[in-house]
């Protein structure tokens, strides 16, 4: 009975609404305008996109199976259920949902939290995932939903939502849910794409998260994609060089993380793990060159504990096997 | 009457530490590999000032992993979840399961907030983008 008084009473308030929208739209400034990066079109619909229709509290199992479908990824919102969905909070969290992808062979981008970005992604055709907000700031009601398209001209917003296949929103409407809702989207992206707008921090942070549970070639087309766009990026040549290293190309990693090295001589790590490829290539006297350029002492761990143990592992192979070949212990870039 | 169940734990005994011996060798093979190169997220910038301490991250990991099964996930999904969060992530589940943003559905008297809100946005009654 309450129920149904609470429903009428929302219905009356949503055609008190819909008059004042009728009156009200004329005194706002558009959004889309404004934030069209430049040579983007005036209208996108990615209508390939596929659609789940949500079931109670599941917006985020369907939101992620329609964007991962969008990638390439068959998979359904029902199959997705126990891998995002936690009964106890009647929702998904934003990590889970970030990190549900690299199950498929996918990376997560979050894009930052502007427009700009979210109508770069679907300029360069990749459906957008959105968390928002249909409460107030001090009492939120979350919802995932999935943009697939905007129109300029009529300043509308196309998305998957709940359990409608289609709905166009006002932008304005989109921007009180999305900016109430801190403004967080991501894309799902294949090994090797980087996103139309990407920013080297967010992409290399998500290609290292990706790199712990990613095929090695895989994690190799990530990051050679990252050298490709920001080749002064030192994170970008360690993250090749160890998916290099861990499909056994020694040679190969020691190169990249040489490039790491001379990018950023402080950088511990990737003298480690340049160290230690030198070393699989049997040749621990330059190995040892490598570490001897640390102050091991001022390492947090568990990055000190790392070098030291590679330090052992050199002293053990001096100890043992002489060099046979040094031409290959001077990797060129 | 003991003698024979003397016997037995005996048997018990070795086999017990016979186990235990293999474990033990396999976790030192294990970390000495994993020990060789560091992983790239335990090296982007962003990182590289926090100590990411390996106690740390087995103490967000048994946290979540609580938490999720108090939670109504069943064990065998929780595994499978845990594996593929990164440290960073774990830490962050860890600290704010309970109140981090979790999308779920629209139910029509939240609707009528949000309409109001709409209402007050369109009509220039308040302003959440002003610049300031």
């Amino acid at each position: 009975m309450e129920k149904r008084a609470a429903a009428r009473a929302a219905r009356f308030a949503f055609f008190a609404a819909s008059l004042l929208l009728l009156t009200a739209c004329v005194t706002r400034e558009p959004f889309i305008p404004a934030n069209l990066p430049a040579g983007a079109h005036r209208q996108v619909e990615l209508a390939a996109t596929p659609f789940f229709p949500q079931k109670k509290y599941q917006c985020g199992p369907a939101a992620l199976a329609a964007v991962l479908g969008a990638s390439d990824v068959g998979v359904t919102a029902d199959e997705l259920v126990p891998v995002v969905y936690l009964p106890a909070r009647h929702g998904s969290l934003q990590v889970e949902m970030q990190a549900a992808p690299r199950k498929f062979g996918r990376l997560a981008y979050p894009l930052s939290r502007n427009l700009e970005s979210v109508i770069a992604e679907l300029n360069a055709g990749r459906p957008v995932l959105v968390l928002h907000n249909y409460g107030l700031p001090s009492w939120p009601r979350w919802h995932y939903a999935v943009v697939i398209g905007y129109d300029s001209a009529s300043d509308e917003f196309i998305l998957r939502s709940g359990k409608k296949r289609r709905t166009e929103w006002r932008a304005r409407t989109f921007m009180v849910a999305w900016h109430n809702g801190g403004r967080w989207a991501m894309v799902v992206l294949r090994p090797g794409e980087i996103p139309a707008s990407a920013d080297p921090t967010l992409y290399l942070d998500a290609a290292a998260e990706f790199e712990r549970t990613a095929k090695p070639e895989d994690s190799r087309l990530a990051f050679d994609a990252a050298i490709r766009r920001w080749p002064d990026q030192p994170v970008a040549w360690i993250g090749r060089g160890t998916a290099e290293y861990r499909a056994g190309r020694f040679a190969n990693a020691a190169r990249d993380y040489g490039a790491a090295v001379r990018l950023d001589p402080e950088n511990a790590g990737a003298r480690n793990n340049l160290a230690q490829s030198l070393l699989d290539l049997g040749c621990p006297a330059h190995a040892r060159e490598q570490l001897a350029a640390l102050k091991i002492d001022t390492l947090a761990s568990p990055l000190r504990e790392a070098v030291l143990d590679t330090h052992r592992h050199i002293d053990a192979a001096m100890s043992t096997s002489p060099v046979v070949d040094a031409s290959k212990c001077s990797p060129q870039p | 009457m003991f003698a024979p169940l003397a016997h037995h734990s005996e048997v018990f005994v070795k086999f017990v530490v016979g186990i235990v011996c293999v474990a033990l060798i396999n976790m030192g093979m294990a970390g000495a590999a994993s020990a060789a190169i560091v992983d790239t997220a335990a090296l982007v910038t962003s990182d590289r000032a926090a100590d990411m301490g390996v106690v740390r991250t087995q103490l967000d990991r048994a946290d979540v992993r609580a938490k999720m099964t108090e939670m109504g996930i069943d064990a065998t999904a929780v595994d499978s979840r845990l594996a593929s969060l990164s440290d960073r992530e774990l830490h962050k589940l860890a600290v704010d399961m309970q109140n981090a943003p979790a999308g779920g559905d629209v139910v029509w008297i939240i609707g009528a907030v949000f309409i109001v809100l709409i209402i007050l946005e369109l009509t220039g009654v308040i302003d959440i983008f002003k610049k300031t």
